[in-house]
């Protein structure tokens, strides 16, 4: 029995629909069958109002046991610090955040809102938010890069934007049946079990990217890489193992990725000329290539594919 | 500060941020309603300067909820900016899109966030209030997990085509990303039979679309329901029922007056698109009711308000092409402490041809029973009859709301069927400086997108969300927003559990949570307070 609490920041409620359509388990079959006890959710929670600060300030003496805080959403610490730009029960969210995480086993951050700052952190940041542990890259973020939860971790971050369903379910699911020490995180503080692959893994356009074929928009077939900047080669996350939906990817269905499971999420600030093009040097080298790769190493062995007599014309799969 | 004693269940529907309602009694009646929008995040303002695509990255993320409406606006507002050309293939896909997102929310709504209240003790001497428990009763309900499931499946077929929901943005000036193939439309197809055979014809309805669809008039409604046992005990017959047993159709009026911008762009009827074109376009018809006439939605009769919104940079009454970026920087209070004479929102109070206005599926339908509509156009008379019988109310809204799910359904199908896997999904559209307007109805109303593009980066970006509509506060003169004016006059059985007031407010399946602050109009007195 594991109880949660789910709260919301700056948040667009993206995680949540993305956790409501999860299937294996789903949200109800982990209240009924998985033993987590949802104390309160934006979305579902059952409590209102005055019952809703109740129970956060029982959780805060220690009445009711907090074992995993969830946080959707920046934490807004507009205007001028004082965060009013996001009241929750009658006090700025922030204050709420910093209490309740003190007393909390675990802290989960959900979406990259609440991991790195998201989309509202962008350039002007006009509502001064920033994620949970970091800030874009930089660890330090609200609760500041020395925290570390009752239960001895730091905040556990479910990047994405929005987070796959799985990658919360699970992650509660293996909280609340003894396995945390099985939970190994990465620099960033995501689970290794999801975040170690690239987005490219699994891709079905990966033998395109091998041959340098360029796709485009409503074509089928070809690699995304070259001229719309998908970023799946420098993004890790399974969404090409696991798929969206039960269905498809963003990829398989001819999407650049975003990479928005990584701290720069939106990449380049979302500057001209950055959007669904690959940003290149003298209109030819990729200013980003895949991670692990040198650049001079990787436009030596794609210029020396382009340059071989190889058929790499896209040869289109059927309709 | 009275303790409120007993709670029911009551989800929270909350998307963007916190909405605060206060709420002034007198003997019981509801006298004087605030709105006070609680959180603000300054997408628009992030959008100055960036890229003219960003918008397809970011106002998604305005609201999860809503996240493939603001990709159909996004998308838009530049093909009328750059002088696209569309062809069908992406007015299908898009539309697909539009409609499963919408359908989709349906099911999540009236289970998770409306249904529940129902479950009320208020109601529990009614005679059908054991039934109503044990069905819409939150996670327990024997219909709850069906119609939550079921919600799941038609954005699937989203995914298809976007790759994934929510926040895909496969919707582009110029087309789409995607190039389906035979596979992802039979597989679309196969999916929204699943959502027919599991919730929609047999736990909502309890019969066929088509019996469904026939239904033309209140009374035509009403015989329906007592056709047969299947009908008469579906979720949507036990719904007619409890509501007029409950008295849902005698409260929550509003302001009477309805717009909607309409949507799903007909594949042969904008191949290129500009603000003067879209109307006519538009499958589900747009227009603004007035209570009497109905109006063209041209949107150069929107407004905004800001005497009582905490943005200090622009004056009342300006058209959103006109408005500067906002610029929050007052400083906010929390209700208690909060001055109804001056600024009390994050939000602006939007008006059209100067009126408050409703948006929304109940907007929707109204707009379908236009008699001026054309060959392929909704055409739908249901809800002109019910607005002359029995007026707006908590239930009209509701009904208005779950109504639209067996059409869209077939209209799914139908866009499906006429995509054409032999021709173009995206023709490259030259980026260039213009503004452009992109509009479209998310489930829970008009959704409209200002965008002025110069120097090749955006100089502008205005959003008017249905949600900012509905729930915004008073305007300069005074003038309540929909939702103020729909809880004024509302009797409070009990003041400790205003159940009433959320009923009203979700009646418009309001994107925000909401705390509402009843007092006691003589005293001043807090006697409850709750998230809506």
């Amino acid at each position: 029995m594991a109880n949660v609490l789910w709260l919301q920041g700056g948040a667009c409620s993206g995680n949540t629909m993305s956790f409501l359509d999860a299937e294996e388990p789903t949200v109800v079959e982990l209240i009924t069958d998985f033993g987590i006890n949802i104390l309160w959710h934006p979305t579902v929670g059952l409590e209102i109002g005055h019952q809703v600060s109740d129970l956060l300030n029982s959780c805060l003496k220690g009445e009711t046991q907090l074992d995993i805080f969830v946080f959707e959403g920046s934490i807004v610490q507009g205007p001028n610090g004082t965060g009013q730009m996001n009241f929750f029960a009658d006090r700025p969210m922030k204050d709420w955040v910093k209490e309740l995480s003190e007393v909390a086993q675990f802290v989960v951050a959900i979406g990259d809102c609440a991991t790195y700052g998201g989309i509202p952190a962008v350039p002007p940041n006009p509502s001064e938010s920033t994620g949970m542990q970091f800030h874009k890259r930089d660890k330090g973020g609200f609760l500041g890069s020395g925290f570390v939860s009752k239960g001895g971790l730091p905040v556990i971050n479910i990047p994405g934007c929005p987070a796959h369903p799985d990658w919360i379910t699970q992650i509660l699911v293996a909280i609340s049946t003894g396995r945390i020490g099985d939970v190994l995180i990465d620099h960033y503080h995501r689970p290794k079990t999801f975040f170690t692959d690239f987005v490219q893994t699994g891709c079905t356009n990966a033998a395109a990217f091998g041959e340098k074929i360029d796709g485009a928009f409503g074509k089928r077939g070809g690699c995304l890489f070259y001229e719309v900047g998908c970023r799946g080669p420098m993004t890790h996350a399974s969404c090409n193992r696991i798929l969206w939906n039960r269905q498809n990817s963003k990829t398989r269905a001819n999407h650049p990725c975003l990479g928005c499971t990584e701290p720069g999420f939106p990449h380049h600030d979302l500057k001209k000329g950055s959007i669904f093009k690959t940003m290149k040097y003298l209109n030819v080298f990729p200013k980003e290539v895949p991670e692990g790769e040198s650049k001079l190493g990787y436009y030596f062995k794609a210029g020396m594919h382009k340059v071989l007599p190889t058929n790499n014309a896209l040869k289109a799969s059927s309709k | 500060m009275s303790h409120i004693k007993e709670l029911n269940i009551s989800p929270v529907g909350r998307v963007e941020g916190d909405l605060d309602v206060k709420v002034f009694m007198q003997d019981g009646v509801v006298t004087r309603a605030h709105t006070q929008a609680a959180m603000y995040r300054g997408f628009e303002k992030i959008l100055v300067g960036k890229d003219p695509q960003a918008g397809l990255i970011v106002t998604p993320r305005a609201c999860g909820i809503c996240g493939g409406s603001h990709l159909y606006c996004a998308s838009s507002a530049l093909d009328v900016a750059w002088g696209t050309t569309l062809p069908p293939n992406a007015l299908l896909l898009r539309a697909i899109g539009q409609a499963t997102e919408t359908i989709q929310s349906i099911p999540r709504w009236f289970y998770a966030i409306f249904a529940t209240d129902l479950a009320n003790k208020k109601f529990a001497n009614k005679p059908l209030y054991q039934e109503v428990v044990k069905r819409f009763a939150a996670y327990v309900g024997t219909s709850f997990q069906k119609g939550v499931t079921a919600s799941g499946r038609p954005v699937e077929v989203y995914a298809l085509f976007g790759g994934q929901w929510p926040h895909s943005s496969y919707m582009v000036p110029g087309g789409v990303m995607c190039a389906p193939t035979l596979k992802d439309i039979t597989r679309a197809h196969s999916i929204m039979n699943h959502f027919r055979n599991d919730w929609l014809e047999t736990v909502w309805l309890g019969c066929s679309i088509e019996r469904y669809l026939e239904i033309k008039s209140w009374d035509d409604m009403l015989a329906w329901v007592e056709e047969n046992e299947s009908q008469r005990n579906s979720d949507l017959g036990l719904f007619i029922r409890a509501s007029l047993e409950f008295g849902l159709d005698k409260f929550g009026q509003g302001v009477g007056k309805y717009l909607a911008w309409g949507t799903y762009l007909h594949k042969d009827l904008y191949q290129k698109p500009t603000i003067e074109g879209r109307n006519p376009a538009t499958i589900s018809p747009s227009g603004f009711f007035d209570g009497k006439n109905y109006h063209e939605a041209d949107q150069k009769q929107v407004r905004e308000h800001v005497t009582h919104s905490w943005y200090e940079n622009q004056d009342d009454s300006m058209h959103p092409f006109d408005q500067p970026a906002p610029s929050g920087s007052l400083n906010s209070t929390i209700l208690e402490n909060t001055d109804f004479n001056g600024k009390y929102s994050w939000a602006k109070a939007p008006r059209f041809m100067e009126y408050a206005a409703e948006t929304g599926p109940l907007a929707r339908v109204i707009m379908a029973a236009n008699p001026a509509n054309t060959s392929h156009q909704f055409q739908d008379p249901l809800f002109g009859d019910i607005m002359d019988k029995m007026g707006p109310s908590v239930f009209t809204r509701a009904l208005a709301r779950v109504h639209e799910a067996p059409r869209l359904y077939n209209m799914i199908n139908k866009w499906l069927s006429e995509v054409n896997l032999d021709e173009a999904f995206y023709i490259k559209p030259e980026e260039k400086d213009g503004v452009g307007w992109g509009a479209t109805e998310a489930a829970r109303g008009a959704l409209a997108h200002w965008i002025k593009i110069k120097d090749g980066v955006i100089e502008n970006y205005q959003i008017i969300a249905p949600t900012t509509f509905n729930v915004g506060p008073n305007d300069s003169q005074g003038n309540s927003g929909p939702i103020e004016a729909a809880l004024e006059g509302t009797e409070i059985e009990d003041p400790h559990d205003p159940v009433e007031v959320g009923l009203v407010a979700r009646s418009f399946d309001s994107c925000l949570v909401c705390t509402v602050h009843a007092h006691d109009e003589k005293t001043g007195k807090e006697l409850a307070k709750f998230k809506l």
